[in-house]
């Protein structure tokens, strides 16, 4: 696990006092930090650990029991590809194919030059879109297979 | 702004009222997860820079309004004209000029951007003539696309806050609970549980503390009718809750939203604010002397989070796996208090209840199950989008009437409702009324609505394999039956799916899904298998096909089909375009030539060609 | 006291008592494999399902964990009814298929009658149940040194990070309460090492045998009020000491008699 910087630790301080301290802040105070640095650094679970007062072991079951939360580093582009049933059956998986080939990595990976993440959601209900891939924080829906390409170089 | 009791509300709505309608025409924009998928926020732009640089026949951007989802998603982006009701479809940035210039000032109509209607032809300026909305009724929906969710002014203009009003003013909180009681409501998350019978559980359950919970995690992958509301018209939820909290004597409740629902959180917070704001959470809420506040909790996205005791664990701040019920939440729920958790839809229709009483409600839809229901439609169905309909209604007239049909002139083959603890109804249970109790008795269930459309392209062992994948992989892991049950029911499927199948495989199967139905520990593995076997009850020969055969017949399962270029290739270039794996090789006018070695089934080819020359075998 | 039905027979049981107690109670085996008497019930395995139903619930029975489910009048228990057994069968196939080498499983199966699985085995398929045991104990004694993490059919019972975890005393109560025998542990060359963390043993002043580790006596003396000099002496030479002193003790009697 990559180690993070002297001002980072800062962050994550300011990052758990924002929220209550005690135990049943520690889902909130995760996706806090979750958001700020895409993943949870490990001094992250340590420094939660300690200020809330929770176990490290039931931090680091909580950190890997939700999908929202990453205990790897994630790319600078988060590609998330919604696999809800409306999905599926409008050829999601295809999709998936695609990205996968176009970014050489499998889903739930990151490419070699922390550029890409691929991620996989069950439904981020825009089913009337379908299928759906949300690039960052963008939507896209009705995508074609074969206008992939476009939609990774933001276009 | 402090509203300080139920008159200085009334007078306000008087204000709010006279302030939305001093403009002539309004301008709504949808701003709903379809529409904004298909570029909304940058049409809503568009309307604010123009409106803001100059006045038009009296309309500031004030009249301008970024609403919550309009429900006809297929047919987006959407923009609506009030009070005329004109309806704009698929509106693009470049018609924003157009519409300003010669609607809002010209009067005048554009043709161009009105709806279609498929079956003469006819353009239809007026939604409330198109049949996707003159056959729902929307009672859950009321508001949503109408206002603007982030005012708190545009719900308390359109009478918002008046049922809590009429409830701390004018009812003892048994009143309430009774109220509910007649109303026949029941639990809109799939469930069906009574909701007054919750309540007064809840509110004769010994306890100094009790809570309040809404559950906005919307987990079945197909299902957006709570996003709607929540993003749309959060204050209808809130005004739910502090309703509820008066019934059952709550101090203090929890919203518990999906963080996959980003827009969601961010109303349901600014509505939480503007309502503590106005003084209608907190201390002596409309000097009523109930004390009252809510606070917003994330969901970390796990589907088990939405069965009741794993999410109140989760709202605790741990692993939302769930326990043993021999206690029910509503006596032993959250810190182990007695919590009342209802569902998003539940909880708006609440208000609509206490304004026109409980016969009212109860003489909509059917006897067992009153009022209306919100579906979201989608999958192989013309009008995907999100629509209101009574209770009883049949599935035809939501699919045909309402949804419009299959598009591509293909063959309805199933709908899946209930998601991944409901099941796969055949054409011949269409006439069915969709209510809590038929779709279950018929295998399925009516569930929280979300409704997957299915033609005959949809392999209904690949839709079983689908949903068991989501349930392997969404499974807490607690309890042997779902854990290692789900996953060995779903190798099995994907064994069949992928020519593996054996005689005896699916009697092993049923076997195995009924003990994972009466040996899970809650709802998810307990309804698990649902999807398996409904799929099997009606579809039986299609598994045997794979099986037997070794052939998927709707030719989705890859390992099992092969596609062929027929002699009726006209040449025209439009599957070697599509081909993502560069199979199909040709000229134009020329038959072409697909290499099986490189061909991954995919089936672009087959969906793409215009003159059926391309067959499965 | 309230009475109820097992498997036709009138019992008399506590009011409040968990069904699985009375029932052993009764001499009559049920298979569980998650249940302990030291830590609080949980219901992962399902083996301890029973069938119950009462006289005016019309004919409708229902199925529960006979471990979580506290005692009722009136109600009336069928602790191998048809649906029952199938059940067990079902569990048991099932875990043959994710532990096909535990002795345990492979017993219990082979009293239903299942020495094969009907399933497919899971790869990578180990002797941890997933019973939750070695986390409760864990937890029961304030250590929460180790938990379930992942989810669904990945999840397994590691430390935190997967590194050596901080919070182990290397008390071995995890170890001892494994139904399967899964958690490895040695004590070698006056270190023990468990989870990947080695402890140093304490030896006994007196025989220089090992008993606990350093860190377990720790634990026990900060939190349990224990005398710090409790962890010098093994129980044995405790015990010889305390027989020297009785008989000196007994001498001095005798003396003073005469």
């Amino acid at each position: 696990m990559e180690k993070v910087m002297q001002n980072d630790l800062s962050k994550i301080a300011d990052i758990i006092a924002r929220n209550p301290k005690e135990p049943g802040s520690l889902i909130a105070v995760l996706q806090d930090i979750q958001k700020e640095f895409h993943y949870l650094p490990c001094e992250a679970l340590m420094e939660t650990a300690r200020v809330l007062g929770v176990p490290m072991s039931k931090v680091f079951s909580v950190s890997t029991f939700y999908n929202a939360f990453s205990l790897t580093p994630r790319g600078e582009t988060i590609v998330r590809i919604c696999q809800g049933t409306a999905c599926h059956i409008k050829g999601g998986k295809l999709i998936q194919e695609q990205i996968e080939s176009a970014l050489n990595i499998k889903a739930g990976e990151t490419t070699p030059d922390m550029k890409f993440t691929i991620e996989i959601v069950n439904c981020v209900g825009a089913c009337a879109m379908a299928p759906v891939i949300i690039v960052n924080n963008d939507y896209h829906g009705n995508v074609k297979c074969d206008k992939v390409k476009n939609y990774l170089d933001g276009k | 702004m402090r509203i300080e009791s139920a008159k200085h509300l009334q007078q306000l709505q008087g204000e709010y009222s006279a302030d939305l309608n001093r403009f002539p025409q309004k301008v709504l924009v949808c701003c709903g997860p379809g529409c904004l998928a298909n570029g909304s926020e940058k049409i809503f732009n568009e309307f604010k820079k123009i409106l803001s640089a100059k006045k038009i026949q009296g309309i500031t951007v004030e009249a301008l309004k970024k609403t919550g989802c309009h429900g006809f998603c297929a047919q987006g982006p959407l923009v609506v004209i009030e009070p005329q009701g004109i309806f704009y479809t698929r509106v693009q940035v470049k018609s924003v000029a157009e519409i300003i210039e010669k609607t809002l000032a010209g009067k005048e109509v554009i043709p161009r951007l009105l709806y279609v209607s498929p079956e003469n032809g006819r353009k239809i300026e007026n939604y409330k003539e198109i049949p996707f909305y003159s056959n729902q009724m929307r009672i859950s929906l009321r508001n949503v696309g109408k206002i603007d969710p982030e005012n708190i002014r545009d719900y308390i203009a359109l009478g918002g806050y008046q049922a809590l009003a009429k409830a701390l003013t004018t009812m003892q909180p048994q009143q309430v609970i009774d109220e509910v009681n007649k109303s026949g409501i029941r639990g809109r998350g799939g469930a069906g549980f009574p909701t007054g019978r919750k309540w007064d559980t809840c509110r004769k359950a010994e306890s100094d503390i009790r809570y309040v919970i809404c559950n906005g995690d919307e987990g079945d992958p197909g299902a957006f009718m709570d996003r709607c509301i929540m993003e749309g018209d959060p204050h209808s939820i809130l005004e739910g809750m502090i309703i509820c909290a008066y019934a059952i004597g709550s101090t203090s409740g929890y919203i518990y939203v999906r963080e996959e629902y980003p827009l969601a959180v961010i109303n349901l917070q600014k509505a939480v604010e503007a309502a503590r704001e106005y003084s209608l959470l907190g201390e002596n809420i409309l000097d009523s002397k109930l004390d009252f506040d809510i606070k917003i909790n994330r969901g970390g996205g796990a589907f088990v989070c939405g069965e009741s005791s794993a999410l109140m664990k989760s709202v605790a701040g741990d692993v939302g796996e769930p326990r043993a019920k021999y206690i029910r939440s509503v006596i032993k729920g959250l810190h182990d208090k007695p919590t009342v958790l209802n569902n998003v839809e539940t909880l708006a229709t609440i208000p609509v209840i206490m304004n026109n009483g409980s016969d009212a409600f109860a003489s909509i839809g059917t006897k067992k199950s009153a009022g209306t229901k919100a579906f979201s439609l989608a999958g192989k169905i013309k009008n995907t989008g999100l629509i209101e309909v009574p209770m009883g209604t049949t599935l035809r007239k939501i699919i045909f009437d309402i949804g419009g049909g299959i598009p591509n002139k293909r063959q309805f083959k199933a709908v899946q409702t209930g998601g991944p603890s409901g099941g796969c109804l055949p054409e011949s249970k269409l006439d069915l009324p969709v209510d809590f109790d038929t779709l279950t008795e018929a295998g399925s269930m009516m569930g929280s609505g979300g409704m997957i459309i299915m033609d005959d392209r949809t392999c209904m062992v690949d839709v079983a394999k689908y949903f068991l994948n989501f349930l392997v992989y969404e499974s807490c892991g607690k309890c042997v039956p779902c854990r290692e049950g789900l996953y060995q029911l779903y190798t099995l499927c994907n064994n069949i799916t992928e020519g593996n199948g054996k005689e005896g495989d699916l009697e092993l199967m049923e076997n195995l899904s009924q003990n994972i139905q009466i040996g899970s520990l809650c709802g998810l593995g307990q309804s698990g298998p649902n999807p398996f076997l409904s799929t099997l009850m009606y579809f039986r020969e299609e598994y045997e096909t794979h099986i037997r055969e070794k052939k998927c017949p709707a030719g989705v399962c890859r390992s099992l089909i092969t596609y062929e270029i027929t002699d009726d290739c006209t040449g025209c270039l439009a599957c070697i375009k599509v081909c993502p794996v560069s199979a199909i090789t040709g000229q134009k006018k020329k038959k072409h030539f697909l290499n099986q070695q490189i061909c991954d089934r995919c089936g672009s080819c087959y969906d793409v060609c215009q003159f059926n020359a391309i067959i499965i075998k | 006291m309230v009475t109820i039905q097992i498997n036709g027979k009138l019992v008399q049981a506590e009011k409040g008592e968990m069904l699985i107690a009375v029932i052993r109670r009764q001499r009559i085996d049920i298979p569980a494999l998650c249940h302990h008497d030291a830590v609080e019930p949980c219901g992962s395995c399902r083996l301890c399902m029973v069938e119950i139903t009462k006289k005016d619930w019309d004919g409708w029975s229902k199925f529960v964990t006979s471990c979580l489910y506290p005692v009722e009048p009136d109600l009336i228990v069928s602790t191998h009814s048809p649906r029952v057994v199938e059940l067990r069968k079902t569990i048991l196939d099932l875990y043959l298929a994710r532990s096909p080498k535990s002795e345990i499983i492979q017993r219990m199966a082979a009293e239903y009658g299942i020495t094969q699985t009907s399933y497919q085995e899971v790869p990578d398929g180990d002797n941890c149940i997933m019973c939750y045991a070695c986390t409760r104990v864990c937890e029961e004694l304030g250590c929460n040194a180790i938990s379930a993490v992942q989810r669904g059919h990945k999840k397994i019972i590691a430390p935190p990070l997967g590194e050596p975890p901080v919070d182990c005393v290397g008390c071995l109560s995890c170890a001892n309460i494994c139904p399967t025998h899964f958690i490895e542990w040695n004590d070698d060359n006056g270190k023990r090492t468990i989870w990947g963390k080695q402890f140093e043993l304490v030896s006994c002043k007196i025989c220089g045998k090992k008993t606990i580790t350093r860190d377990f006596a720790e634990y026990l003396v900060r939190k349990r009020n224990i005398p710090a000099n409790y962890f010098e002496i093994c129980d044995d030479c405790k015990r010889t000491e305390l027989t020297k002193s009785m008989g000196k003790i007994v001498i001095a009697a005798q003396e003073i008699s005469k």
